[in-house]
């Protein structure tokens, strides 16, 4: 116990270098989904190498068809098979951060604001997303190593620069490596908290698959008074189809998108009934006042729970300043589906191609762009004597009960991590609902970053324990 | 006798035209060279650089030419006195952006000689037909009446204005002022086509044009669509159901009192649509459809020229870039056109459509609308004047075909301000072809229209000269 103590105490002596080193990190504009931004991508991952290596690591940013892997190993002076073995998983890459003009600070210009109610915030991209969380546990094990003289467990960092696209090059890579990679458990670090004094272990995640669409009328851009009225126009066929999406409450209208979508057991909606969750609260948060979405579910339901089509982006025709009286020969939409249950991403695009086909009319031309792949939903059980011990160690840090929450969003390397590697994940995370990940002004907490550093102790030191 | 004084007149200034065809050529690459996009504020010096050199062009040839402040591009005002009629001749400067440039097959402000698929000479640029080429004919057909004979038949005013593409409010506000300058008895405009590559045409009925662009708005911020996916209102999803409710199975707009005001063709004039034998199949190849896709139970032609629309434009919202974001916007947009006919009223169309939208919108969304202004109406053109008669001979008389009346579907809003300002009747006569890519990548102006445009003005001026 005391060497734990220890180990806090000096974890907490070092929070103001631990923040100067995710700053670095932070400044590293590592935008995976932009070409430009690739070199960036080398650089974080050169960055990871160097500090884990220092920590004595055996670390490498392997290369992938895509962006590099971060793999690094450690074992403890006299580990044998039966150390203990935990992997600890983060991504690197960072979303894109327009529209630019919403930011209050430069997105690579790390920030800290205290704000009117006392806390102090992180503000920057990927401080919350996923670069503030890694370093929780990459800063866990420093202390553990500068306090200790070395790790009670064997560990491997496997750290990844694809999060944000989709992750192609990182199936590939877990099958050419699956011997070298395969622990006892994995620890993945990008989810949230219930709340700021609240943790949280994730044990229910969403799947995703993307697709691109883009519809062709005329072979030209035509004026809108010479052809206005006998041409199609395909900015109003994909109008059509996107609205054919949904019926009026808000159910997927989707040939066969539901199969394998079962309703949720009675004792979990009673067990996420009583967290409550202020609904009012979450929406107004981003200035809502009532929920979209199925009618019949609430709101936790829906976004733990219930699959969902959207529409991420589209375009067409003439956007710029003024006007053009054009009917354009093309529109284009991005679009993602959120999968639950055993919803199958392949089975979910070849339905939703064959109703966007059927939706098309007379001289509408579809075509689809997605890079299929897309990852199903994951559920861990409950019960796993590895979220047991977590929670049990979140509970000594923050003095509160750990709550089993689900998650909106996709981490695909859960799925590929029980696949692939047969391991079961448990989702630690620090996050809160106001991060304003993947928008501008994202944000983490600096107590979510210090306690998050904290709680990794916690956990590696009860992983020890038998 | 009269016949013999008329080919007197006539004759040499159409031996000039043709002698002269290739210089005149040369002088319309140099104006279709200034890349003038009035809607594009970052082009505007381009546009007063295109207004200075037609100053100087027409000064040249001896009018007094200045140039007018607008509260838009300069507006070009050139006068030469005489006896008779007073005429105003009306053209834009201005030209469509060029976007998107990389389907130009050469650089839209750079242009060339070129052949068409038939073989034809044409003159390939931005703006060549639309509407340098075609007001060009008018200016070259004067000059060479000029040398000629010195003088016009009647009094002339030109005015090239440079917000046709954008904004016509500034020339409605423009001639709403100073209409009392513009004394005169009609005007002429090239702006139009002709039926087909033989047939001359004179434009009866226009349709009114009003723009509308929408901001749907959503949640505050951008937000994840894990997090946030299912309980969060999608803007993008709100727009394509309010785009999609605009029309119903047949294609009618089903905004309610949408056609308010617009009559049915007579049997007479659906009559003389059918004799025009038009092609609709050729029509609707030519720009790869093969289907009519507006109101079930009018044919393409009526679709065109005698029936209101609702367009979408442009659409934009959420993230667009390469790659995938897994994003759900706070914003989503669009660009909206209604062409109108006449008996539409513009302001009861845009109140009629933004009440329609806000009723569909759901809770928690925002909806806000900016008009760009330059509202048109449909408008119908009397065939029974002796101007528009002698119109009709001089076309006979070039081309060897009687024109045909037509409509068009696009808009000229200028046609309108002459009616409400000067208390004036247009004649629309164009010499653009089906094919000229107007407001498209690679627009260009048969050499042929350009030439014959130019012949077809120099016998209207010689018709003019007889009295209308």
């Amino acid at each position: 116990m005391s060497v734990l103590n220890d180990v806090l105490a000096n974890a907490e002596a070092g929070f103001s270098r631990s923040l100067d080193r995710l700053f670095e990190l932070l400044r590293i504009p590592s935008i995976s989904t932009d070409p430009a931004y690739h070199e960036a991508c080398q650089k974080a991952a050169d960055w990871l190498v160097k500090e884990l290596s220092d920590l004595g690591f055996k670390a490498e940013a392997r290369p992938t068809a895509g962006r590099p892997m971060v793999v690094a190993h450690y074992a403890p002076k006299g580990a044998t098979a039966k150390t203990p073995h935990a992997l600890f998983y983060g991504h690197y890459d960072v979303q894109p951060v327009d529209p630019i003009d919403l930011w209050e600070s430069k997105p690579f210009e790390p920030v800290v604001k205290k704000g009117k109610d006392g806390v102090e915030r992180i503000f920057g991209r990927g401080t919350a997303d996923d670069k503030g969380q890694l370093m929780t546990f990459v800063e866990a094990a420093r202390a553990f190593i500068a306090t200790a003289g070395e790790l009670p467990v064997k560990a491997t960092f496997l750290i990844e620069g694809e999060e944000e696209s989709g992750s192609p090059s990182l199936i590939p890579f877990l099958k050419a490596n699956a011997k070298e990679l395969s622990c006892d458990i994995a620890f993945v670090c990008d989810s949230g908290m219930w709340d700021e004094r609240t943790p949280a272990i994730t044990s229910r995640l969403r799947g995703l698959v993307h697709e691109e669409v883009e519809v062709t009328g005329p072979s030209i851009d035509l004026h809108s008074g010479m052809y206005g009225g006998a041409a199609m126009n395909p900015i109003r066929a994909l109008s059509k189809m996107i609205a054919a999406l949904h019926d009026k409450t808000g159910k997927v209208m989707i040939p066969g998108f539901y199969t394998g979508v079962a309703p949720l057991p009675k004792a979990t909606r009673k067990q996420w009934a009583g967290l409550k969750f202020s609904e009012k609260k979450f929406l107004s948060s981003v200035g809502l006042k009532s929920a979209a979405g199925e009618n019949g579910f609430s709101v936790l339901e829906k976004i733990w729970s219930r699959p969902t089509a959207e529409v991420n982006g589209i375009w067409g025709g003439y956007t710029g300043a003024g006007n053009k009286t054009v009917i354009p020969s093309k529109a284009h939409a991005k679009l993602t589906f959120r999968l639950v249950g055993k919803q199958d991403p392949k089975k979910i695009l070849a339905a939703f191609q064959k109703f966007a086909k059927a939706q098309m009319p007379k001289d509408a031309k579809i075509t689809f762009s997605g890079k299929g792949g897309g990852s199903p939903a994951s559920e861990i059980s409950e019960n796993n004597p590895y979220i047991v011990k977590s929670a049990a160690a979140l509970k000594a840090e923050f003095g509160r009960g750990t709550v089993l929450v689900g998650s909106g969003g996709s981490i695909p390397i859960v799925r590929s991590f029980k696949d692939i590697l047969g391991m079961d994940s448990v989702l630690v995370g620090f996050g809160l609902n106001d991060d304003a990940i993947h928008s501008p002004n994202e944000k983490y907490n600096l107590p979510s970053f210090q306690r998050g550093i904290k709680s990794w102790v916690r956990i590696i030191a009860a992983l020890a324990e038998k | 006798m009269q016949d013999q004084s008329h080919a007197t007149l006539v004759d040499p200034v159409l031996q000039r035209i043709d002698a002269s065809l290739k210089t005149s050529c040369e002088t319309l690459f140099e104006l279709m060279r200034f890349p003038g996009v009035g809607a594009d504020p970052a082009h505007h010096g381009d546009c007063r650089a295109t207004a200075a050199w037609i100053k100087n062009y027409l000064s040249q040839m001896g009018f007094a030419v200045e140039l007018r402040e607008t509260t838009g591009q300069p507006l070009v005002v050139a006068r030469m006195p005489g006896p008779g009629a007073q005429v105003l001749f009306y053209g834009h400067y201005d030209v469509q952006p060029a976007d998107p440039l990389d389907l130009w097959d050469t650089p839209p402000f750079e242009p060339r000689m070129g052949k068409n698929a038939r073989g034809q000479d044409c003159i390939y640029g931005r703006g060549a037909a639309d509407d340098k080429g075609q007001f060009m004919t008018f200016v070259e057909a004067t000059r060479h009446w000029l040398a000629q004979h010195g003088s016009l038949p009647f009094g002339l005013t030109i005015m090239i204005e440079g917000d046709e593409e954008g904004d016509a409010s500034h020339l409605d506000g423009f001639l709403a002022k100073n209409a009392k300058e513009f004394p005169c008895d009609f005007a002429v405009i090239c702006d139009t086509d002709m039926y087909d590559e033989t047939t001359p045409a004179i434009t009866t009925s226009l349709r009114g044009c009003i723009s509308e662009e929408i901001t749907i708005q959503g949640p505050r911020i951008d937000l994840h669509s894990g997090y946030f996916g299912g309980p969060a209102v999608n803007p993008i999803k709100v727009l394509a159901k309010l785009l999609a409710s605009l029309h119903d199975k047949n294609g009618k707009v089903g905004i309610p009192g949408f056609y308010e005001g617009v009559k049915t063709l007579t049997p007479s004039q659906k009559k003389q649509l059918k004799g025009l034998r038009f092609p609709e199949r050729e029509f609707l190849a030519d720009v790869g459809l093969k289907h009519a896709a507006g109101e079930t139970g009018h044919g393409v032609l009526e679709q065109l020229w005698s029936r209101p629309t609702a367009e979408v434009n442009g659409i934009w919202g959420g993230y667009t870039a390469t790659g995938a974001k897994t994003v759900l916007p706070a914003r989503a947009h669009a660009k909206l056109t209604f062409r109108l006919v006449e008996g539409q009223k513009p302001n009861k169309v845009r109140a009629a459509f933004r009440k329609h939208v806000k009723a569909l919108l759901p809770k928690g969304c925002k909806i806000s609308f900016i008009s760009e202004g330059g509202d048109s109406t449909g408008i119908r053109i009397a065939e029974d004047s002796s101007w528009f008669k002698a119109a009709a001979r001089a076309l006979k008389a070039e081309w060897g075909k009687s024109p045909a009346l037509i409509g068009s579907g696009g808009s000229i809003p200028v046609v309108e301000f002459m009616r409400k300002h000067l208390k004036v009747e247009t004649l629309l006569i164009g010499f653009g072809r089906k094919d000229d890519r107007v407001h498209s990548p690679n627009e260009k102006y048969d050499l042929e229209s350009y030439h014959r445009g130019q012949r077809s003005f120099a016998r209207l001026i010689a018709e003019f000269s007889k009295g209308v």
